[in-house]
């Protein structure tokens, strides 16, 4: 316990660290700030601006499609902030300049070290942005109000920001054997944040089934939402799988970092 | 504190892509053994590629070797790693362990958190380290606008806070000028005799090995070359000493009996010569009149260099 207790204030303690180093760089910091915010606002509006024209999407509502899109950019981005000392570019800027090395001659967990190298503040204004999203979306959705709703949401965006997570930890540890793959698994990340970000029935069945069988994605919010909104679950899924959706971010975090162990591993084979 | 038997690591690597994928290994490491005592400052020498860094990289439980047994304070660095790194300290002349864009002091406050050090060890450390390697017009400053000398000073310190049992150092004071240097050699005579910390010095700087260690380990193509004391390397291998003779007049010619002639001109010669200095002297002396002479020792340098380049052994005298 006492363990514990010591690993969460060294850990709070390097992420302050890390964010008083960002202070040393005040206007690229605040650049990035408003450049990430701009792209977010730039995408949703677009959609807002199209959306109400065509009287929703393939039955969706804007309420609707904005509390799917608000709760995946809200989990996405307070994932980024909070995993991005996984994400393949950072880690690999930290294998290539020997600062994964200093991680591992320090006596403290790995992952916990690496959990706190790198803490986008920069990222705030769009948790903002989303949270706005969402919020909106709940207004306007034909949501019941009530514990169970709450509940579910609140699983809805744990789940996915596990499973971004797991994404993160999954692409990290690929830059041990080689960087040639982060392009790859990028195209999973950033393309299964985007896909989960609308309704999925508007997909072709194909790629709908890949994200739900395959890569569990809609398991995360698509089926809860689904659920919530009183509509049919697709292939027939019984309902209880909507409540235990969410699980499936856990799990793929997991994996991943089941895998980060053997990466970890064939790191210090070959101490590249 | 540290014995390693037999230890081997062999690298793999990959060439060409895809299908015409082939790969090629390169023994770093081959069946290398040693032993250093609590106390010691070994000095270990190689040329770039010896398998000098893979050594450390095994000791300090970066990397795992093939086959081999080593053990550092009773543990195996791979496998008890935060247990084995809370005692040793590790300075990498190339790299740093500060926080790059914060105050000196800052690092050094949250190593005291990274290695669970007691307020008042840390704090009486921290004033001894200040004294002895001048910290105080830094301590405030950001890691990245030290200047190479303070870096390393400042290195050492964060190095040594948690009273790490052995330190390892990779080139401590390469790109220093002498003063900086020497302030560098004195902190680590100093904490070694103070504070029993064990030291393996890895360098290309032989003025490091000859104010530091006694005892040198010198490691070529993944093998170990020579384990002894630094004054039976030069006795053993060490080049002959030269004698440099400055003529009155021009002497045609300087051969003399017992004495190898490196190098003639006519107003000066150089001989080779073994041994004490006296009976070569007084046989130049009489082979023609002499104004000046000096006696240059055989510097570890050539000494080394000869060892790498194999004219003296290779498969190893121990």
């Amino acid at each position: 316990m006492a363990d514990v207790r010591h690993h969460l204030t060294l850990y709070l303690r390097l992420l302050g660290a890390q964010i008083r180093s960002q202070g040393a760089h005040r206007t690229s910091f605040i650049l990035d700030a408003l450049g990430s915010l701009l792209i977010t606002a730039a995408e949703f509006a677009a959609l807002a601006l199209v959306l109400p024209r065509f009287g929703g999407l393939g039955g969706w509502t804007l309420g609707e499609i904005c509390l799917l899109y608000g709760l995946a950019e809200l989990a996405f981005v307070l994932m980024d902030i909070l995993f991005g000392g996984f994400d393949a570019p950072n880690l690999s800027a930290h294998v290539r300049s020997g600062s994964f090395s200093t991680f591992l001659l320090r006596p403290a967990p790995l992952t916990l070290q690496v959990f706190a190298s790198d803490f986008a503040l920069r990222r705030i204004p769009r948790v903002l942005l989303a949270a706005a999203i969402a919020g909106y979306g709940l207004l306007h959705a034909p949501l019941a109000a009530g514990p169970e709703t709450a509940a579910l949401l609140t699983a809805a965006v744990l789940g996915m920001i596990c499973f971004f997570g797991g994404l993160f930890v999954i692409g990290g540890t690929l830059t041990f054997w080689t960087v040639d793959s982060v392009e790859a698994m990028n195209v999973l990340t950033y393309g299964g944040r985007t896909l989960i970000s609308y309704p999925m029935d508007i997909y072709s069945a194909w790629l709908r089934r890949t994200f739900t069988y395959l890569i569990p994605a809609a398991f995360l919010s698509y089926l809860p939402a689904l659920h919530l909104l009183g509509r049919p679950l697709p292939d027939g899924l019984p309902g209880w799988a909507a409540l235990i959706g969410p699980l499936a971010g856990p799990l793929v975090l997991a994996g991943a970092f089941a895998f980060w162990r053997v990466g970890v591993r064939h790191y210090q084979g070959t101490g590249t | 504190m540290i014995h390693v038997e037999h230890l081997r690591k062999t690298f793999t690597t990959r060439t060409g892509r895809f299908l015409s994928a082939g790969r090629r290994t390169h023994e770093a490491v081959r069946d290398v053994s040693f032993h250093i005592p609590r106390g010691e400052i070994v000095g270990y020498l190689g040329p770039n590629g010896a398998g000098k860094s893979t050594t450390v990289k095994i000791l300090t439980g970066l990397l795992v070797p093939d086959s081999g047994a080593v053990s550092v304070g009773g543990l195996t660095p791979w496998q008890d790693r935060r247990r084995h790194v809370a005692r040793l300290g590790a300075v990498f002349g190339q790299r740093t362990t500060l926080w790059w864009d914060l105050p000196v002091i800052e690092s050094l406050r949250l190593l005291r958190h990274v290695y669970r050090i007691p307020q008042g060890r840390w704090q009486a450390n921290l004033s001894t380290f200040t004294d002895l390697l001048d910290l105080g017009p830094f301590l405030h400053t950001p890691a990245r606008a030290l200047s190479l000398g303070q870096r390393m000073r400042a290195d050492l310190a964060a190095a040594l806070l948690h009273d790490p049992e052995l330190l390892f150092l990779d080139e401590p004071t390469v790109g220093l000028d002498v003063v900086a240097k020497d302030r560098i050699r004195d902190f680590i005579t100093h904490i070694n005799r103070e504070r029993e910390v064990t030291v393996l010095l890895t360098t290309h700087d032989l003025g490091d090995v000859e104010r530091l260690a006694r005892r040198v380990l010198i490691i070529d193509h993944g093998q170990l070359l020579f384990d002894g004391d630094l004054a039976r390397l030069q006795a053993a291998y060490g080049s002959q000493r030269e004698l440099h003779v400055e003529f009155s007049e021009p002497v045609p010619d300087a051969g003399v009996p017992g004495l190898t002639l490196l190098n003639h001109e006519p107003g000066r010669a150089t001989y080779a010569f073994t041994g004490a200095a006296a009976d070569p002297i007084a046989r130049v002396t009489a082979h023609a009149p002499v104004r000046d002479l000096t006696v240059r020792e055989p510097d570890i340098e050539a000494t080394i260099r000869r060892i790498y380049e194999g004219d003296l052994l290779r498969a190893g005298v121990r």
